[in-house]
């Protein structure tokens, strides 16, 4: 019965994922209310207000369909960002500030890693103990201040281009890329498609799930310090509030994206889409001068309104 | 399902305390090691006012945890109830001034809250969404609507009968606690002695032989979201009385707060093991530090710190002795 | 499915076309930081009453998750695309948004800054008042009610915020000035209500003496009032930002002052100031309000509802800076 249905146009339509969908509707909509907005500027904006968020919601993918989730993240790119901008204050170098910031997003990583993996602590709880450390460290490491003064040379990592593309953007290929080829190319990548449906089974395999589990939230720390580097660049500062709740855009816009909590089955392009219809949304939104309070119901909505369509499809 | 608040004689002649007793005794324990720690650091603890303060601020804690830590229970997650409580606060705010009736005020938020919880629960039965969406969206929607409501306004001044709920004493205690008392003994009558909470246990433990073993699952999920709501609807008068005033944002820093509670308190995210009165222990441990902290003046950069170190201190605690529970 | 997506799109498309088009006006984006605190509120207001009675349009973007610097960076981007013809600046953070006024400068649409004074960019005018003064005043009206003398307690606001930075230093210059007047505790509570007055309970705890307390705006000096309520003390209060919630406490006397940092008259005169600009009218490039503490005293034209109040006339405003 379903393969006869399947060959019927509204089945063809409801084979099309719920994200894409949207994303189509809002961008059709408001390319026809707004004059501005099919432009190359504006576009080129949406994509690189995109990238810290993209940079976030690809290992949150890894991360959700391990059955996990990482609450942490927009915390830890707060502390990095702010780790870049005292780093790169204190020795002139922004390499070593990139570098510093990386290893403190993988620190944390691995803390919530070895939290969740060895300790066995729910993921929840782990990455909400270490979004508060993380908070913390913010607020003491900067006395509550923004952190300015670095080399001019730091914003060129967010304003600077390569062929007429702008740098984030390039990042934001590379980032998919590689996550891209992690997922569907490496053992760690069968790990994570695997663990979303029996984790014993595979331990009984002789997989060090503990190790890569670890590795997992490690990369993701390492991403979140990378977002950080990208969010100080763009402010010239670093600040201990800057990127504070970005991971529940980072949830939202994975979960939009089709990417399951409970069955494990993820799909990464599926996180891209999501990314860019939150940032579309937004940017379209602003372009209408649409009221702030409208503006906030209207990501709720839309969150909503995704996963609604999805459950739908899932029932056919 | 084995009764959670005797002890019972074990087989072998010795006491048996079933593990959720176990656990609402070490945290108790946690509690006053805490107070005694605090006793010796600063005079100002062991102050009767001082305590009285660390009670009304638990109470408020608690009021808006423990409708959510029956949606934990379930395995699920109620993201919205900070904004549910500033909402319903602003919409009984306004009643109360316009009609010039707090009864007319408590009854709105009540109803609002119930409302909101409602929806949600129809968004994780009927439409099928995952609890964490579905009252995170939620969660959205309703900041919006308080924005949109308020303006950037305030409601201010409240009849003073009104605020006795939030800030009065009687007998010597702030009437929080009574409602306190009031409302952990409904909560645990309800979790512990009746079917619907015996179910609530099981849904939250095994859905899949929950519903095979004939308990209407949704049914009970809805009912979970809708008291969840509705609790939030009544810390939000709550909340009225004792700040006197109503603003958009009251609620968003509420809700991180309240899962910390949920878990400090022993309920698992998992479903299907926790207490409403460990709910409250849990706030009280958290307020017990915050407080503690203030008097210490410590600053308060360190607060989001040590919340986060003591949530992930109790549940580890909490794993490593429940495996030797039996 | 695809009808509902349809449908959404002509639903976006038809609240675009609700506000009312001026047919010759120009056309004000005003950034602001929050829609929660209702200072900002009183800008947005001054700013849309200055525009109206100069037949202009104004346009205003908050960010959606409160003091959002990443989001009022968007906003900037976004923006620019719009073209509006000028802009009346508040920055979210005033060291963090120089990259945002920078973007404003190089797409060449004219600004105005308001209320946190921004440390780079170029703007055609400076709109704020002097919070340093203004801090230093409201202490000194305390100081003096106390006659000179008592345990004070100072509630400050956001940690990193410049209104907090200069007006707690204005708080403790006054402190300074008195040499009976002891300061027992100096603690932050956000600019915001409940956790000052949660604040206020414990330091009543560990300080069984309190006879002043400095408070950086007004919704916390009304948090530490309930406080204050609740365990039956009595202290005077003082804040800033002159809310009506302020007036009506000075009013029946819970609150001693409030110093006037009167976003609404900020919001007039800087989207005045756009305008004019923009008309190629004579403009004052730097306005620092006079510090004025409302007591008891001359509250009177303060107790007016926000919307019936008139902008001040340019005459008027030209005027109002403190000159320097």
């Amino acid at each position: 019965m379903p393969e006869i249905a399947l060959t019927a146009p509204m089945a063809r339509i409801r084979r099309i994922p719920g994200v894409a969908m949207m994303l189509i509707a809002l961008v059709a909509g408001f390319a026809a209310t707004s004059p501005g907005f099919l432009t190359v500027p504006n576009l080129s904006n949406v994509l690189v207000q995109s990238t810290v968020l993209l940079l976030l919601a690809l290992p949150m993918t890894l991360i959700i369909m391990t059955e996990g989730l990482d609450l942490s993240m927009g915390a830890v790119l707060t502390l990095t960002s702010l780790v870049v901008a005292l780093v790169t204050l204190a020795t002139g170098s922004v390499l070593l500030g990139l570098l510093a910031a990386c290893a403190v997003g993988t620190l944390f990583g691995i803390m919530n890693g070895w939290l969740v993996a060895i300790l066995g602590i729910p993921p929840f709880v782990a990455t909400l103990g270490t979004l508060g450390m993380a908070q913390g460290l913010s607020l003491i490491v900067s006395d509550g201040q923004s952190v300015v003064g670095m080399p001019v040379a730091i914003q060129k990592i967010y304003s600077g281009m390569l062929a007429a593309v702008p740098l984030p953007i390039l990042m934001a290929i590379a980032a998919y890329a590689a996550f891209h080829l992690l997922l569907y190319y490496t053992r760690l990548g069968t790990f994570v498609f695997a663990l979303g449906g029996n984790r014993d089974a595979l331990r009984f395999a002789g997989v060090k799930v503990e190790r890569m589990l670890i590795v997992v939230y490690a990369i993701g720390g390492a991403m979140a310090g990378l977002a950080g580097v990208l969010m100080t660049a763009r402010m010239n500062a670093g600040h201990p509030t800057a990127g504070l709740g970005l991971e529940f855009d980072a949830i939202a816009a994975v979960a939009v994206g089709g990417t399951s909590f409970e069955r494990g089955n993820g799909w990464l392009l599926g996180t891209l889409l999501g990314v860019l219809t939150v940032g579309v949304l937004r940017n379209g939104l602003n372009l209408l001068a649409i009221p702030s309070s409208v503006q906030v119901s209207c990501v709720g909505v839309l969150v909503i309104m995704a996963l609604f369509f999805d459950g739908l499809r899932s029932r056919t | 399902m084995t009764d959670t608040t005797k002890i019972l004689p074990g087989r072998a002649g010795g006491l048996h305390i079933s593990a959720d007793v176990l656990q609402l005794a070490y945290r108790l324990l946690a509690a006053l090691l805490i107070c005694v720690l605090l006793s010796l650091l600063t005079d100002s603890f062991l102050s009767l006012n001082n305590i009285l303060n660390v009670l009304r601020q638990a109470s408020l804690m608690f009021f808006v945890a423990a409708g959510l830590t029956l949606v934990v229970l379930t395995a699920g997650l109620d993201l919205s109830i900070g904004a549910n409580v500033g909402l319903t606060a602003c919409l009984a705010g306004t009643v109360i001034h316009v009609t010039g009736s707090p009864t007319l005020g408590v009854l709105v938020g009540i109803g609002v809250g119930a409302v909101i919880g409602l929806a949600n629960g129809i968004m994780v039965t009927a439409l099928r969404i995952p609890s964490f969406i579905a009252t995170y969206g939620m969660l959205w929607i309703l900041q919006g609507v308080a924005y949109w409501y308020m303006a950037g306004e305030t409601i201010h001044g409240f009849p003073p009968a009104f605020r006795q709920l939030g800030s009065g004493y009687f007998l010597g205690l702030p009437i929080p606690v009574y409602l306190l008392v009031i409302f952990l003994a409904i909560g645990t009558v309800l979790a512990q002695r009746t079917t619907w909470g015996q179910e609530i246990y099981a849904i939250g433990a095994n859905p899949v032989a929950a519903r095979l073993s004939g308990i209407p699952v949704a049914a009970r999920l809805l009912l979970v979201y809708t008291v969840s709501g509705t609790m939030a609807g009544l810390a939000s008068i709550i909340f009225l009385a004792r700040l006197n005033s109503a603003e958009a944002d009251i609620g968003e820093s509420l809700t991180l707060p309240a899962i910390a509670s949920v878990l400090i308190g022993g309920t698992s995210l998992f479903g299907g093991v926790g207490t409403v009165f460990g709910t409250f222990i849990g706030a009280l441990i958290l307020t017990l530090v915050l407080n503690g902290m203030n008097l210490l003046q410590i600053s308060a950069s360190w607060q989001p710190l040590v919340t986060g170190a003591i949530v992930i201190l109790a549940v580890w605690l909490d794993r490593m002795t429940r495996r030797r529970a039996f | 499915m695809k009808i509902i997506a349809s449908a959404l799109a002509l639903g976006l498309a038809g609240v675009a076309s609700i506000p009312a088009a001026r047919a010759d006006g120009e056309t004000i984006a005003i950034f602001t930081k929050n829609q929660t605190n209702p200072y900002f509120q009183t800008v947005r207001v001054g700013a849309d009453v200055a525009a109206k009675s100069l037949n202009a349009k104004t346009l205003h973007y908050i960010p959606t998750k409160p003091d959002s610097i990443p989001e009022q960076l968007s906003q900037i981007e976004d923006v620019i695309v719009k073209k509006p013809s000028a802009i009346v600046f508040i920055p979210v953070d005033y060291k963090a948004m120089v990259p945002g006024a920078e973007k404003i400068n190089a797409a060449g649409i004219p600004m105005v800054n308001v209320t946190d004074r921004s440390a780079g960019g170029k703007f055609s005018a400076f709109v704020g008042a002097d919070d340093y003064s203004l801090g230093l005043e409201t202490a000194r009206h305390l100081l003096k009610t106390l006659g000179g003398k008592g345990k004070i307690v100072i509630i400050e606001g956001v940690k990193g915020s410049l209104t907090n930075v200069d007006r707690v230093r204005g708080f403790n210059d006054a402190l300074k000035e008195n040499s009976g007047a002891k300061l027992v505790a100096s603690q932050p509570a956000n600019y915001q209500r409940l956790a000052a007055l949660q604040v206020m309970e414990n330091l009543m705890q560990s300080n069984s003496e309190i006879d002043g307390v400095l408070a950086a705006n007004d919704a916390m000096a009304v948090g530490a009032i309930e406080a204050l309520d609740g365990a039956n003390r009595k202290a005077l209060v003082v804040g800033i930002n002159g809310t009506k919630e302020a007036i009506d406490a000075i009013k029946s006397g819970k609150m001693l002052a409030s110093g006037d940092y009167n976003g609404f008259v900020q919001g007039c005169l800087g989207t005045m100031i756009a305008i004019r600009d923009l008309r190629k009218q004579p403009i004052v490039s730097d306005i620092v309000l006079a510090p004025t503490v409302i007591t008891k005293d001359n509250y009177k034209p303060y107790d007016v509802a926000l919307e019936t109040r008139a902008c001040p006339t340019w005459e008027e405003g030209s005027k109002m800076g403190i000159k320097k």
